[in-house]
Order: C-alpha cells, then sequence, then structure tokens
C-alpha cells in the first residue's frame, strides 16, 4: 500500500509539472511567434506611436528692448485648441460654444470635429485643430464651460447626444506682442506668418527667432531622456530711447495736424555715435494688430518714410553744397557772390526761391537768404567732379546700412549717367533732381556737426544671445570734409539763425541749422505747388549732442520749411534737451564741466 | 557482490529525502527567480516613477517658461509709456518744463547708464564648480582621490 501511494504521489506530482511546464514553455512559444510574426512589425510601430514623438520646437523669440532695457516686442501665451477625435460626444456643443466664444465659424468647426477617428498608419485621424491664437482669458472661458457641462447630469436620449466638450484640448504656445502697440511701430516692424515683414523684426528675422529643432520626447516613462534644449531666439537692444521717440512722435503728430500735411518724419540721431535714438514717422500701426497693414498703408506709402521713402530734399541740402565748396577751398566764408538773381549752367536758368536779386553777398548770407542761384554758383566753382565726389563721400546713392529692412538708396545722378545734364550741378547744389531719404540727410549733415566725421547711423545698440551681450562699436563711414570746415559751416549756420531770428531757436541753447523747401516733381516737371518742408538742425554747436531731421510732406498751411518745419525742430529741441538732460548754455558754462546726458 | 549492494543500500538517500531535495531546490529556483523578478519589477517601477517625474518636471519647466514670457509681458505693461504717463497723471504729476529743472554737478555720477542684460562675452567658466564632486563623483573615484591625494581631506580640518 505504501509504494503504491508514493508511486500515486510521484505520478500527480510528474503530471503536475509536465502541466506547468507545458504551460511556461507554451507561453514562451508565443512570445516567440508574436516576435517572428510577419505582424511584428505592426506591433512594434504601434508601439512606437506611444513610445514618443517627434515635436517641433519652436525656440521662444528674442525680445527687443530700448537703450534703457524698457521693452518694445516680448512673448505671450496663446493656445491652440484642437480635438482628440476619439473622445468627442457631440460636435455640435463643440462648434456652438466655439462660435459664441471665439467668433468661430460653426460649418468649419462642426466638421473637423466631426471627422472619424482613425488609427489606420498610413492616414491616421486622431486629432484635429479647431483654432489657434486664443488667449488665455477665452480659453479659461471655454475650460469653464466644460466643467459646466461635466457637472450637469442630463438624461441620456437616443436621438440626441448629451450636450459635452469632451475632446477638446489646448495646446499652449508663446506668441509675439508688443507691450508699447504703436510706439515705434515704424522701426519695430513685425513679421508675419508667411515670413514677410518690416522693420527690425524682418531684418533681424532669423536672430530672432533661432533656429527650430526637431526634437524627440519620449512618451513612455521608461525611455526617458533629456529632452534637447533649444536655445531661445537672440534679443536686441535698440539705441532708441522711448521717451524720446514718444516725445518726437507727439511733436509730429501735432505738427501734421497744425499744417495738414501728407505725412512727415522725425529722425534724433547722436551726431558723434550715428545712434539713432528716435525716428518718428507716419502712418503708425498697432503691431498687436498688423493684420490691418493694408487699412493703414495704401499702396505705395511706404512703412518707415525716414529709410523707404526718397524725396528731392530742397535746401537742407545746401549745407551739403557748402561743405563741399569750403573744404575744397572753392569758396571761404568770406567770399563774395553777386547775385543778380539768375544764374546759367547747362542751358538752365536757376532763380532764388523769391524769384529776387540779392545783390553781393558772402557765403553766410548765401546760406541765411538761402540763395539758390549762389549755391549753383559755388557747385560750378567747384566742378562737376569734385561736387560729386563729395556728393558721393557724403554717402548719397548708396544704403546706409542701418539695420532696417526696406531701405532705399535713393538716386545720385553723376557725370555719364545716361540722364545726367551739365544743368543737375545747378540743380543738385541746392537740392533738387537729386532723390534722398531722411535718414541719408541725418547721416551726411551729420559730419557737419561732428567735426567732420560722419558716423554710421544704426539703431541696434546690443545683442544678447545664448546670455551674453554684445555690444556694438560706432563705425565712421569717413571724414568728407575737415573738422575746420565743419566747425566754420556749424558757425556760419548758427549765426544764420540768429541774424534771421528763425522760428528754429531754442531758448538757451545755441543750434545751428537749415530750412528746406523742395519743389515736388511731376511728370510734366516742377508744376505742382504742394513741396516738401525740411528743417535739419544740430546743437549744442560747440559739442552737438544731438541732430534733428524734420521732413514735412506736402504741408497746406504754408509752404515753407522756415514756416511749417522749423518750429517743429524748436518744439522738438525743447522737449529733447530734457530728456537727454542738457543744460542750457550758461548753465554749462557756469558748472565749468563737460557733461555726459 | 553482497557487501557492495549492502553498502550502496546503506549510504542511499531514503526516496522521501530525495524527493525533499527535489523540492527544495525547485522552491531553491522559484525563490531565486522570484527575488531577480521582485528587484526587478522594483527597480522597472521606481525607473518608471522616476520616468513620469522627469516628463512632469520637464512639462514643469516648459509651463515656467511661458509663464515668465507672460509676466515680462505683464510687467512691460504696467511699465509702458502710456501707462507710467496715465499713472503720473493720477498722482498729480506733469512734465517737468525748462522752468522746472536744476541742474547741479555731482562728482563721480556718470549719467544715466544703458541697459545692460546680460554679462559682456568672455570665457564661460561661470558655475563650472558650483555642484560639488560629493553628487557626481563615484565610489571608486572618490576612494582614489582619498587614498591618493589625501591633503582635500587635511585641509578641511587646517585652521
Amino acid at each position: 500500500m505504501r509504494v503504491t501511494g508514493e508511486n500515486t504521489s510521484l505520478w500527480r506530482y510528474r503530471t503536475l509539472s509536465v502541466i506547468f511546464a507545458s504551460v511556461a514553455l507554451l507561453i514562451i512559444a508565443q512570445i516567440i511567434r508574436i516576435q517572428v510574426s510577419p505582424q511584428a512589425e505592426v506591433f512594434r510601430q504601434q508601439g512606437d506611436i506611444y513610445a514618443g514623438e517627434w515635436r517641433l520646437v519652436e525656440p521662444a523669440r528674442g525680445m527687443i528692448y530700448d537703450r534703457w532695457g524698457h521693452v518694445l516686442a516680448s512673448n505671450k501665451t496663446v493656445y491652440e485648441i484642437g480635438v482628440e477625435l476619439k473622445d468627442v460626444r457631440n460636435p455640435e456643443t463643440i462648434a456652438l460654444t466655439l462660435m459664441g466664444v471665439l467668433k468661430a465659424d460653426y460649418n468649419e468647426i462642426f466638421a473637423a470635429a466631426s471627422r472619424d477617428y482613425s488609427e489606420d498608419l498610413e492616414s491616421p485621424s486622431v486629432y484635429a485643430v479647431l483654432a489657434r491664437n486664443v488667449t488665455v482669458e477665452q480659453k479659461e472661458r471655454i475650460e469653464s464651460l466644460m466643467e459646466d457641462l461635466e457637472n450637469q447630469n442630463y438624461k441620456p436620449d437616443k436621438d440626441k447626444p448629451a450636450p459635452s466638450l469632451r475632446g477638446l484640448v489646448f495646446h499652449p504656445h508663446l506668441v509675439r506682442t508688443y507691450p508699447e502697440n504703436e510706439l515705434a511701430s515704424n522701426i519695430i516692424g513685425f513679421v508675419n506668418s508667411e515670413g514677410n515683414g518690416f522693420g527690425v523684426e524682418k531684418k533681424f528675422n532669423d536672430l530672432l527667432a533661432g533656429a527650430p529643432e526637431r526634437v524627440w520626447v519620449p512618451l513612455d516613462p521608461n525611455r526617458v531622456e533629456e529632452t534637447q534644449k533649444v536655445p531661445d531666439g537672440a534679443s536686441l537692444v535698440l539705441t532708441i530711447d522711448r521717451e524720446i521717440q514718444t516725445a518726437m512722435e507727439e511733436v509730429l503728430d501735432e505738427a501734421l495736424q497744425d499744417t495738414g500735411a501728407d505725412g512727415g518724419s522725425i529722425i534724433v540721431m547722436d551726431p558723434e555715435s550715428g545712434e539713432v535714438l528716435a525716428m518718428a514717422t507716419t502712418p503708425r500701426i498697432d503691431l498687436n494688430d498688423f493684420g490691418n497693414y493694408s487699412e493703414v498703408f495704401p499702396p505705395s506709402t511706404p512703412f518707415n518714410r525716414a529709410v523707404s521713402q526718397s524725396y528731392e530734399p530742397g535746401s537742407v541740402f545746401k549745407v551739403l553744397t557748402m561743405a563741399a565748396g569750403l573744404d575744397s577751398g572753392a569758396v571761404t566764408p568770406g567770399t563774395t557772390f553777386i547775385d543778380t538773381g539768375v544764374f546759367e549752367i547747362g542751358g538752365v536758368y536757376i532763380y532764388n526761391w523769391n524769384s529776387g536779386a540779392w545783390g553781393q553777398q558772402d557765403m553766410l548770407g548765401c546760406m541765411q537768404h538761402s540763395l539758390n542761384v549762389c549755391l549753383a554758383w559755388v557747385a560750378s566753382e567747384l566742378g562737376a567732379d569734385r561736387f560729386y565726389s563729395y556728393m558721393q563721400a557724403f554717402g548719397f546713392g548708396h544704403l546706409t546700412g542701418i539695420e532696417m529692412a526696406g531701405e532705399d538708396p535713393g538716386r545720385l545722378k553723376l557725370p555719364g549717367d545716361y540722364d545726367w545734364y551739365d544743368a543737375d550741378l545747378g540743380t543738385n547744389a541746392f537740392g533738387q533732381g537729386i532723390s534722398v531719404t531722411p535718414l541719408q540727410m541725418a547721416a551726411a549733415i551729420s559730419s557737419v556737426a561732428n567735426d567732420g566725421k560722419m558716423m554710421a547711423p544704426h539703431i541696434v545698440r546690443s545683442l544678447i544671445n545664448n546670455d551674453r551681450q554684445y555690444n556694438t562699436t560706432p563705425q565712421i563711414v569717413g571724414t568728407p570734409i575737415t573738422s575746420e570746415t565743419a566747425r566754420t559751416l556749424s558757425e556760419m549756420l548758427a549765426i544764420s539763425l540768429e541774424t534771421e531770428s528763425s522760428d528754429a531757436l531754442v531758448e538757451g541753447y545755441r543750434v545751428s541749422g537749415k530750412t528746406g523747401t523742395a519743389e515736388i516733381p511731376t511728370p510734366y516737371g516742377y508744376t505742382s505747388n504742394q513741396t516738401n518742408a525740411s528743417f535739419v538742425g544740430w546743437g549744442p554747436v560747440e559739442d552737438a549732442k544731438f541732430l534733428v531731421y524734420v521732413w514735412l510732406e506736402k504741408p497746406e498751411t504754408s509752404i515753407w520749411g522756415s514756416v511749417v518745419a522749423a518750429p517743429v525742430f524748436r518744439e522738438a529741441v525743447e522737449r529733447l534737451v530734457i530728456l537727454m538732460n542738457i543744460p542750457p548754455d550758461g548753465v554749462r558754462q557756469d558748472l565749468g564741466q563737460a557733461f555726459n546726458p | 557482490m553482497e557487501s557492495v549492494r549492502r553498502l550502496t543500500q546503506a549510504y542511499s538517500l531514503a526516496p522521501w529525502r530525495k524527493q525533499l531535495q527535489v523540492i527544495v531546490f525547485f522552491l531553491l529556483i522559484l525563490v531565486l527567480f522570484a527575488l531577480v523578478a521582485g528587484i526587478y519589477l522594483n527597480v522597472s517601477a521606481r525607473a518608471v516613477t522616476l520616468g513620469h517625474e522627469i516628463q512632469n518636471l520637464q512639462n514643469d519647466i516648459e509651463d515656467y517658461e511661458r509663464s515668465i514670457a507672460d509676466l515680462e509681458t505683464q510687467l512691460a505693461l504696467l511699465r509702458s509709456t502710456s501707462a507710467m504717463e496715465e499713472r503720473a497723471s493720477d498722482m498729480g504729476f506733469r512734465p517737468a518744463g525748462p522752468d522746472d529743472i536744476t541742474y547741479l554737478s555731482v562728482p563721480g555720477y556718470l549719467g544715466r547708464q544703458e541697459a545692460v542684460l546680460a554679462p559682456p562675452p568672455g570665457p564661460s567658466a561661470v558655475g563650472a564648480t558650483v555642484i560639488s564632486p560629493a553628487y557626481t563623483e563615484s565610489l571608486i573615484d572618490w576612494l582614489k582621490d582619498t587614498v591618493f591625494y589625501p591633503s582635500g581631506l587635511l585641509s578641511e580640518v587646517m585652521p
């Protein structure tokens, strides 16, 4: 009996062992079969779907600051709203909600949310985008509605599904925002989704935007690895002073209102460094709403007149003609000229602005009374070669290289060009028949204010990349005139303003300057009564800290620069000296110190 | 032969002992397997938990970066020209005119300085030794350093 019992137990053990071993072997065999079966690749692909994803990471766009660190362009969070098609319960509720909150198109939303869910590897349909650039407030409102609907118990109805916003998902990302709205909009510019744009944003788009990278983001916790950090875009510090820019835009807007001008520009430069402290132009646009660009800027209206619109500058150009005359030795301040009221050059007769004859004049008188005849004579004394050599040295006909998109090089006709005539030497001398931008004029004349050294105008002061700040260095473009010529001419123009009791004079500060009134050419010649009125001035004369260029296009109250542009210069400088902490001349001499405003 | 058979019988194990040996051996393997499986599960579970934490932390980093950008923008809005002018006006301030200003010479004052938002270019060694080696070196490294370069330990007790 005992032996029989032992045999029975052994048999049972063996049977159990065989069963367990068989099951284990079956499991192992099944595992191996799955691994090597034709379906294994499908399983692997399905596994990979959930293991992670390739994601295009757009770096945060770099910031833009003014010279003191005030933010001009930054980023804010918005959301992309989409639906996980698998989770959608009621597309109608989703469409109605988004129509109500986002003013979205009902049919489009309904169609997108009603798409069939499919995990087909060839053409998966698991997610649909419903709206982009949804603000935080809108997103919170939708979330609140979602919560309300979830908390309400609707009775199930076979014909009509219960209202539900299930399936909606929110994906946050950063977009550009401009805290100052319209301020300096013509300088900052924008870039649209197609990569087109204006201003600094466009010029430095590659740097600001950074380099988007595709990174692998593991979703399987077993396969977590450090996500590759995509560096943010570089930030820019501009030379612009926010307060000065605000003041100049206010001054310009008032000037346009007072004079009825079509448009205008005011440029404020530091002649010593070439830094642009302000560049106010019209029209301006709220950069947060650049979608209405075409409404604000009708066709042929440049985004920034100061750099993108060339025009005939008129008498402000005489500063440069006289600079060339003095520097070359063709004339001296004491050289006399008998103005008979007309000067013939290249078969064309040049007349003065009032068609009068001013008799004997020295060079100071020629500038003071802005005599076309005299300046045409000065140019003829220089000769075409020397005159145009100087004008090229002043940078005309070339881009200034300012870091903004859409700069216009203007046009300086040269002897030998198909459309250059001898008469052009005479007309160019007083700023007609030549095409320049306000910035080119400001940059050229800044050489007179800066002891003959012409600095490259620039608007970017620093670039911040990888947590390092790289400052730009002022660049000398050239020295078109000597410091002696520059000082002599500055003094002549200061005396000229003082003698004329010009509207440009600023109480307490000695400034140099020149008015300009340019006829606007039409296809039939100078037949229009409309003008471009300008004024360029700088100060303090002894050590210029600022240069202000004013241009008003087609003023209505008066055609003369001395009447409409000179007061604008005064108003601008009165505010500028306070903002730049420049004491009046008397105070500065009393304190006996060099100031560093 | 008889003596051999007797000796073999005398030293051979009883059948129940053989079964016990087999069962113990099987159980030992089972326990070992369970132990390895348990350790594997434990390590895997911890790795997965840490993986989840890393994923959450990476999401947190992205959230914080967006939050920082939003706060910077809010601050910029609060400090924008129009907002500052409005606040100043509400507080009774008005723009200063030429007659409101008195200029003083302050020796040593360099005037308002332009924005410095980041350090200038230079060697990027900053922070290279912020993390103590105790957090990064292996036990072998520590032993090696301690045995061959004991000056580090001595320096800690030197006055």
